[in-house]
């Protein structure tokens, strides 16, 4: 009927109260919008640096045992359909001395085979770029440049590689006691480790750990000759990537038993990481199938139980984390939503207490119950509405400009809201799912009902002769 | 007269009785086995002292309230409604078409204009998109209705800037824009001065002279119930007996 939306449309052109509902909803609409869809860039944005470090599938001995038939497991693991590529790995910690002493964690890679199952290419610097992100303490480069090419990144290890750096090196520094012609093996370190001036290039560090075979401690000299930058602080400051032969000998990691060196893990790559679970599955039926066989078997492999994860299963605590970080959150800014709701389910009743007696006329006139009753109604949910769409239109719009914003706040007051080495994130990121705006908009209007209900009911349930009887 | 007062009541009354219960259990009794009956065209009017159980019986006859027992029968030209077996939205639709009411209090919505307050009937019985093709024959008779009232030219101002009088038009206007079989009109002139109240007595008359409508007019006026075409004096919940009321009607 007609007289609901008429009348709506005059009461609220007359009053400001209203509006202030429907900013409140606007507001809360707005921000926790906002909240999650830059925490939800911030998961994603986390996600993809977590997995560019490791590969989608990871086949992990036991630290102690190792894992042993290197040539076999490849053969095996590539054998199983939907992998695409499968690198060995060496992976320990270890102790290095330059002028202080510090740790990291070193991990022995085929610099090719590695470079196909991670994003190992892509996170390797240039000297140009070393340089570069060496004079801007907060450089970062951008994501999308291209992965440095298989060549290269063999260069980087080799011995061509590793003469120049040493000879540039003794130029520099000729009483170090190593030579051009024996260079030290080639070690690769994150640009945080070169930023903090624990290590620079060209330095030669005495790396030592322990043995896991001979439980020994060991060590061995290793040649700063490249940097790299994936993007999570702890691992540029912490992780170093060296060749995974030099690696083994250094670490002796001879396996007497099997007559092979052992290895730490076994990174895949698959065509799909959505079917990840089946093949993960198809991937440790394979191994275990062989290493049961008959040692004279030329498939079989020598027993050891590694375990097998995808790379959300070794990082899950991190991810979730951030997921319930987020739960939180909106929780808490759902509260403001509430509040909003409150607002309305208040100047609702004020409302209706203050045109009690239009109500009775409207009664006495013909409207029914139920059409007193969708009056009240509809303006509640109309006002709600409209702050819902007010809320998300903004916060789309802010969204979409949130850095322009963000280097505007810092042009004008010199503050940084993100500051980019707390979160080694250059950009804020945003990332607007259908499923956050649906987790905003539905308890919105749950919560615009259920404040507007109440006073509905109120305006319904009233007796239009005590309206009707007195001015 | 004599042909109308042959043909079927407007609206009757039978055994009307409405009682309210009261805080010590027991019952107070307002209108006791009352009856009444107005026929078509016929301006009655209903005088009496306060509390006697007038407005409990407007608010019936009005389909406000119901009756504790007893009924109470509308008929128009082709249809005959009692009030036992009426659903929620037939008596809606009664208190839409079949009735109007006019206030003691004026009951103008102040936040429409004046034109818009006595098309209101029209807004509560059409959907939006029938009563936007029937607009402009609405907002003539809207316009034709106030100009009937003397309002010619006020139709966009606000009820708050219109004198006590002038809202009472619009009042009655409102209360005649679907052209109901019935006006009920509750102390229409309790609220305005002497000389006000005589010029509403005189619109009261010729619209009722003019029109088909009946009019039930409750007053204290004398004036008023003057001019009615009967009277029916209320004492304790009925009324006195119609010899009794044309003794007063003489009297008078």
């Amino acid at each position: 009927m007609k007289y609901q939306n008429y009348l709506i449309q005059r009461y609220l052109s007359k009053r400001w109260a209203p509006w202030a509902a429907t900013l409140a909803v606007t507001l809360g609409v707005f921000s926790l919008l906002t909240v999650l869809a830059v925490m939800e860039g911030f998961k994603i944005e986390m996600r993809d640096r977590i997995r560019g470090t490791l590969s989608h599938l990871v086949v992990e001995a036991d630290p102690f045992r190792g894992l042993v038939g290197e040539d076999l497991l490849l053969e095996a693991i590539q054998g199983v359909e939907g992998v695409a590529a499968a690198a060995p790995n060496v992976t320990t910690l270890a102790l290095y001395k330059v002028g202080v002493m510090d740790h990291c964690v070193l991990r022995g890679v085929d610099p090719i085979a590695e470079s196909q199952v991670s994003d190992l290419a892509r996170f390797l610097l240039s000297d140009s770029e070393i340089n570069m992100m060496l004079r801007d303490r907060y450089m970062l480069l951008p994501p999308e440049r291209e992965p440095m090419a298989l060549e290269q990144v063999e260069q980087l290890f080799s011995l061509k590689r590793r003469r120049e750096v040493m000879r540039w090196r003794l130029e520099e520094d000729p009483g170090s006691g190593f030579s051009v012609e024996s260079p030290p093996q080639a070690i690769i370190v994150g640009i945080e480790a070169l930023r903090s001036f624990r290590l620079q290039m060209g330095d030669v560090v005495q790396i030592s750990s322990y043995s896991p075979v001979t439980l020994e401690p060991c060590s061995g000299n290793f040649l700063v000759v490249g940097a790299f930058q994936s993007g999570v602080y702890e691992q540029d400051l912490r992780w170093a990537f060296t060749d995974i032969r030099a690696l083994q000998n250094t670490l002796e990691l001879w396996d007497e038993d099997a007559e092979d060196m052992r290895l730490s893990g076994i990174s895949v790559k698959l065509d799909d990481y959505a079917s990840a679970d089946q093949i993960k599955v198809d991937v440790r039926r394979e191994i275990e199938r062989r290493m049961l066989l008959d040692e004279s078997d030329p498939e079989s492999i020598p027993m050891r139980s590694p375990s097998y994860e995808t790379w959300e299963d070794k990082r899950a605590h991190l991810i979730q984390a951030v997921e319930i970080e987020k739960r939180i959150i909106s929780v808490l800014m759902l509260l403001i939503v509430a509040f909003a709701a409150g607002m309305i389910f208040l100047i609702l009743m004020l409302l209706v207490i203050e045109k009690q007696r239009d109500l009775g006329v409207l009664r006495a006139l013909g409207a029914t119950r139920g059409g007193v009753v969708s009056l009240v109604l509809r303006q509640g949910m109309f006002l709600c509405t409209l702050g819902a769409v007010l809320g998300l239109l903004g916060g789309w719009i802010f969204l979409e400009n949130i850095n322009a914003f963000h280097d505007w706040v810092y042009d004008m007051t010199g503050l940084r809201l993100f500051p980019p080495d707390v979160y080694y994130l250059e950009r804020i990121p945003a990332i607007l799912r259908w499923e956050d705006v649906l987790l905003v908009c539905l308890p919105t209007l749950i919560f615009g009902f259920l404040g507007s209900i109440l006073p509905a009911i109120r305006a319904g349930r009233q007796d239009p002769i005590k309206a009707l009887h007195h001015e | 007269m004599n042909e109308l007062s042959a043909a079927l009541p407007v609206i009757s009354a039978r055994k009307l009785v409405k009682s309210f219960p009261m805080a010590n259990g027991a019952e107070l009794k307002v209108l006791r086995e009352l009856e009444m009956q107005i026929h078509e065209s016929e301006m009655v009017a209903i005088v009496g002292m306060s509390g006697v159980g007038k407005s409990t019986l407007l608010h019936c006859l009005g389909l406000l309230d119901s009756p504790t027992s007893g009924e109470i029968t509308y008929r128009d030209d082709s249809r005959t409604w009692r009030s036992s077996d009426l659903s929620e939205e037939d008596r809606c639709r009664l208190r839409n078409h079949f009735i109007g009411f006019v206030f003691q209090f004026f009951h103008l919505l102040p936040d429409l204009d004046v034109l818009e307050n006595v098309l209101l009937p029209t807004f509560i019985s059409q959907e939006t998109g029938e009563w936007n093709k029937k607009r402009s024959q609405f907002e003539a008779r809207g316009e034709s209705l106030l100009e009937r009232v003397g309002l010619k030219g006020r139709e966009r101002q606000a009820p708050g800037t219109l004198s006590g009088g002038e809202r009472q038009r619009v009042a009655i206007a409102r209360a005649l824009m679907l052209s109901p079989k019935l006006l009920l009109c509750d102390e229409p002139t309790g609220n305005l001065d002497s000389r006000t109240s005589e010029s509403i007595h005189q619109l009261l008359r010729e619209l009722h002279q003019d029109l088909s409508t009946s009019i039930l007019v409750v007053t204290h006026d004398p004036d008023l119930a003057s001019r009615a075409d009967r009277r029916l004096q209320m004492i304790d919940g009925r009324f006195r007996s119609e010899s009794d009321n044309q003794q007063v009607t003489d009297s008078s």
